[in-house]
């Protein structure tokens, strides 16, 4: 299963996956994603945002690029087939000229998640204690505020109740201003899901599902990044 | 079971303990730290320049440890770095309980000789299962059996706090300052390099210890942090351990392609594992013992409203805002109490809203015990916070030297009585010794002693989390 999107990437030397094979992995892992396909061509990319349901979003898929947004590699509430066709045109002409001599495999077609609280989670490799879970807020926040909690794998279901709650921005998911509060249990499942894919899969190095859109019916990772040894 | 619990239990309680290597330049520290040992003590040295000052401490001298009349539970080794190999196999081939290496100059010194000599001892320790305690550190120190492992350390009866030390000054230190507040020690270990045992195997010996109620640890780094997490949580879950850890390790500028490697700095993972462990983190000496203090010697509390007592009207304001930046309440009373503080409580300079001022009514001590008698039983508060001001108890004690015995008796009798923890801030003013020897007097009483309001706070407030914790809140 899993390992069929690793051993690709392995053979062909790389240690990054893209956006769609990593969300593919860890969906098999039971982990909510947003369905998302890769096209090659303009013509894949309008028929595979009709098939998945208008609007869509597009992000350049390369091997090079890991921040898709600084070179304009993403456009996102693509409403009908003209918009999907300019702004794959848009996309490639931006990768070309801000990202010269990248490799560029595609795009990646998903439709628009319906927007929660930006959360981030992660998994890195501490030198001393093997596979570390991370929680936090995310989206483009993360780096300026870390926000951010820690437990060691593997995870128990309080060690996830209680990284959840342990973050400043706590009360952004118990509902605030009259907002709907998110659904706690289904962060906790993501959590508990990443650290036994992290115990079963040691060639495994970092993952990061930012941001992951926290609902009140639910937690859907919008963006994923999987980093093998 | 681990393969060396037989030989930690005989090293920790020894009947007889052998020092090797001990001589003049250091003034014989070791056998001196030894001096009131209750078993057989012995001293192996082969100089005869030294042999004369052994002789004058009273401690018989053997030509080797294979040279000793009798089974040998304990060995504290300070030979230089070369000769440590062969003091290692004479402790294997007399079959030792287990041998601390104060002997340093090893991996820590970075040197490759030092490094090679380490990797010499681990390998002969292992092969043998030889319970090898550092090297590069300060070793046991039992107080009930006279045992210690510094100088100036209290024996006799001991206490309930076990410590683990990677450092033998913080461990000796510990020792120290924690008897002055009070907190006995029940056994405590430095390991130093930690090259056969490391910390969790001596968790797991002071877990099953009975003297051993409360954990301290002092770390700088594990070996193995899965099986440290592991052993901590089945520890933890047992008795609390506070953990101290000193230098915070590579710090997390790892280059990395994700958010969060970059983010995972290694004090925050540490931090997380002491919390997933079911461990309580400190972050100096002080915060160690007062944590101690309140996990040992509070009732537990049931919640976070605290009826406060100072000395004077600028103290209770103070007091109050420490109790509530450390995340407790500061409550009003019930009208019940606020009715009966009506009748009898002098209000020109002094005040019972809570904080309670009682500067005005420190006039008998019939009255502060009917002031804190009405507090204590008030339904609104669940810990008391009574400030002792050393300068006024010393001017009393002057005009009325009943006075300050009849109060820290009352206070006994109180604390003994009450479900409700009771803290007691002995403040200093200008009076540091004066202070200082209030808040042992305390101690001697169980009655748990603060130096500031702000250390009384924080320590109230961890107890509060660690039984909330515990009852699953």
């Amino acid at each position: 299963m899993a390992t069929k999107i690793v051993r690709q990437a392995q053979k062909e030397g790389r240690t990054a996956l893209n956006e769609v094979e990593s969300k593919e992995l860890l969906a098999k892992a039971g982990i909510p994603v947003v369905s998302t396909r890769l096209a090659r061509t303009k013509a894949e990319a309008v028929a595979l945002a009709q098939e998945l349901g208008l609007p869509v979003a597009l992000k350049i898929v390369s091997p090079q690029i890991l921040h898709k947004t600084d070179i304009g590699g993403v456009a996102l509430g693509l409403a009908s087939a003209a918009q999907v066709a300019r702004a794959y045109t848009q996309i490639m002409a931006a990768a070309r000229e801000r990202a010269p001599g990248a490799q560029v495999t595609g795009v990646s077609v998903q439709p628009m998640a319906p927007p929660g609280v930006e959360v981030i989670i992660g998994l890195t490799k501490d030198p001393q204690f093997g596979p570390v879970l991370m929680f936090g807020l995310g989206g483009v926040l993360v780096e300026i505020i870390k926000d951010v909690s820690f437990r060691i794998v593997p995870l128990e279901r309080r060690d996830a109740a209680q990284m959840i709650r342990e973050i400043k921005g706590f009360p952004l998911l118990t509902g605030y201003r009259g907002s709907k509060p998110a659904n706690l249990k289904s962060l906790e499942k993501i959590l508990l899901s990443l650290s036994s894919f992290a115990e079963k899969n040691p060639e495994i190095k970092e993952i990061d599902l930012n941001p992951i859109f926290a609902r009140p019916d639910g937690a859907v990772a919008v963006d994923a990044r999987v980093i093998l040894e | 079971m681990n393969p060396n619990a037989n030989g930690l239990h005989r090293a920790f309680n020894p009947r007889t303990v052998a020092v090797v290597g001990d001589k003049k330049q250091t003034d014989y520290m070791w056998l001196r730290n030894m001096k009131g040992f209750r078993g057989k003590l012995y001293s192996v040295q082969v100089d005869p320049q030294e042999l004369a000052g052994i002789a004058a401490l009273g401690v018989s001298n053997c030509p080797s440890l294979k040279d000793i009349p009798e089974a040998v539970d304990y060995v504290l080794c300070a030979v230089p770095r070369a000769v440590a190999p062969r003091i290692v196999a004479d402790c294997i081939e007399k079959k030792v309980g287990g041998v601390a290496l104060f002997t340093s100059g090893f991996a820590e010194t970075g040197t490759e000789e030092g490094a090679r000599l380490q990797g010499v001892l681990t390998e002969m320790a292992r092969k043998s299962g030889l319970t090898l305690i550092g090297p590069n550190c300060m070793g046991i120190y039992n107080p009930s059996l006279g045992l210690c492992n510094g100088a100036d350390q209290p024996v006799g009866a001991g206490g309930p706090v076990g410590f683990i030390s990677q450092s033998g000054n913080h461990g000796v230190t510990f020792s120290l300052v924690a008897a002055r507040h009070g907190l006995r020690v029940s056994k405590l270990v430095s390991f130093g390099n930690a090259v056969v045992l490391d910390s969790p195997d001596y968790l797991e010996y002071l877990a099953q210890d009975a003297n051993t109620r409360a954990i301290g640890m002092y770390l700088e780094g594990v070996k193995d942090g899965r099986r440290f997490l592991r052993t901590l949580k089945s520890v933890a879950a047992q008795k609390p351990v506070v953990i101290w850890k000193g230098g915070q390790t590579e710090a997390g500028a790892r280059a990395s392609a994700s958010h969060t490697a970059s983010l995972a700095a290694s004090h925050q993972v540490w931090l997380a594992l002491v919390r997933q462990g079911g461990a309580l983190a400190v972050d100096s000496l002080e915060e160690m013992v007062d944590t101690l203090k309140a996990l040992l010697f509070l009732k537990p509390p049931s919640g976070g409203r605290v009826g406060l007592v100072a000395a004077t009207g600028g103290q209770s304001v103070v007091m109050t805002d420490a109790f509530t930046k450390a995340g407790l309440e500061v409550p009003l009373l019930t009208e019940a109490t606020y009715k009966e503080f009506a009748g009898f409580f002098n209000i020109v300079g002094g005040s019972y809203k809570n904080p309670l001022d009682v500067s005005s009514n420190f006039t008998t001590v019939e009255l502060v015990r009917r002031i804190l008698t009405i507090l204590e039983a008030d339904a609104h508060v669940d810990a008391l916070g009574v400030e002792l001001s050393a300068g006024f108890l010393t001017r009393r004690w002057q005009r009325d030297p009943q006075f300050a015995e009849r109060y820290l008796a009352f206070l006994e009798e109180l604390k003994g009585r009450s479900p409700k923890p009771l803290l007691v801030i002995g403040t200093a003013g200008h009076k540091e010794e004066a202070a200082v020897e209030l808040r042992e007097k305390l101690a001697e009483r169980g009655i748990p002693a603060f130096p500031t309001f702000e250390r009384a706070a924080r320590a109230l407030k961890r107890a509060l989390d660690y039984h909330r914790s515990r009852a699953g809140l």
